[in-house]
């Protein structure tokens, strides 16, 4: 089980995991301990919550980043950890994009076959148009939520206060 | 940063650190045992409540070099004691408003 809630702690942001992720584990530890005498319902009841609280929790922190209500404690040892690197969310993100377009040629590749034989009409080609259409409307709300999120991931959205911070100093 | 009314498991936190300064397992077991057992935060609940507390300067870390690193200890900050007077007056208020009501609705 203290391998699972290791795992779980994986789905929390980099930044949570570095600051916390060591007295959660340490706390879980106790807790574990605690239950361990105790009936099989209330084992299981406290793993359940406990599974419940991760995901619910890492939930919580991810729509933070997304909707702009986290900012890591500035525990001094952690400042500026981990903000400069290219996240491995947009390289998944990047790649799902260009699938994307690789799909989206080879429909429209086989459309310019389908139609340069001369028959043709503009319903059999609708399915095919509001396909490319959303696929290719799907890949550009992806490149822009990925472009917001690694800004956001780099810290670039700071830099605007920056000079502020550095004047108060 | 929390606004009042408070969340159930950020008000027991806050309540359990005003008392003096705990680190995550204390708070959790002191939450336990100040709702006699009806209130059991999970870890996850109780960092998410920590984190945000600890970002609105609600509470703060005590002496962080000298504890390890897995049994930090938190204490209220002012800011987060006068919060809680604050909450606690207005649940005072309700509780007041409440029993007028209902002793009227008796009446």
């Amino acid at each position: 089980m203290l391998s699972f809630y290791q795992c779980l702690l994986y789905l929390y942001p980099a930044t949570y995991r570095h600051e916390f992720a060591e007295e959660m584990l340490s706390v879980f530890r106790d807790a574990r301990r605690d239950v361990s005498s105790e009936a099989r319902a209330r084992r299981i009841g406290f793993y359940a919550r406990e599974t419940w609280g991760m995901f619910s929790g890492a939930l919580r922190e991810r729509v933070a980043i997304f909707t702009g209500g986290y900012r890591p404690i500035s525990f001094a040892r952690f400042d500026m950890r981990l903000e400069f690197r290219f996240p491995r969310a947009t390289v998944v993100l990047m790649s799902i994009i260009f699938a994307g377009v690789i799909l989206a040629m080879r429909d429209a590749d086989r459309i310019q076959v389908k139609y340069g034989g001369g028959d043709w009409s503009i319903w059999p080609s609708l399915p095919w148009f509001l396909g490319i259409a959303f696929l290719l409307t799907c890949a550009l709300a992806v490149a822009v939520v990925a472009v917001l999120f690694a800004l956001r991931r780099t810290g670039a959205h700071r830099l605007e206060s920056l000079e502020t911070s550095a004047g108060r100093d | 940063m929390e606004s009042l009314p408070l969340t159930e498991p950020v008000l027991l936190v806050l309540l359990s650190l005003a008392e003096q300064p705990r680190h995550g397992y204390a708070i959790l077991k002191d939450v336990e045992r100040m709702s006699g057992g009806r209130t059991k935060l999970s870890t996850g609940t109780l960092y998410g409540a920590l984190r945000r507390l600890l970002h609105a300067g609600w509470i703060e870390p005590v002496d962080e070099d000298q504890s390890p690193r897995d049994r930090r200890p938190y204490r209220l900050s002012p800011r987060g004691r006068k919060n809680l007077r604050l909450e606690v007056e207005r649940m005072k208020q309700l509780t007041r408003l409440a029993g007028l009501r209902i002793t009227r609705g008796e009446a």
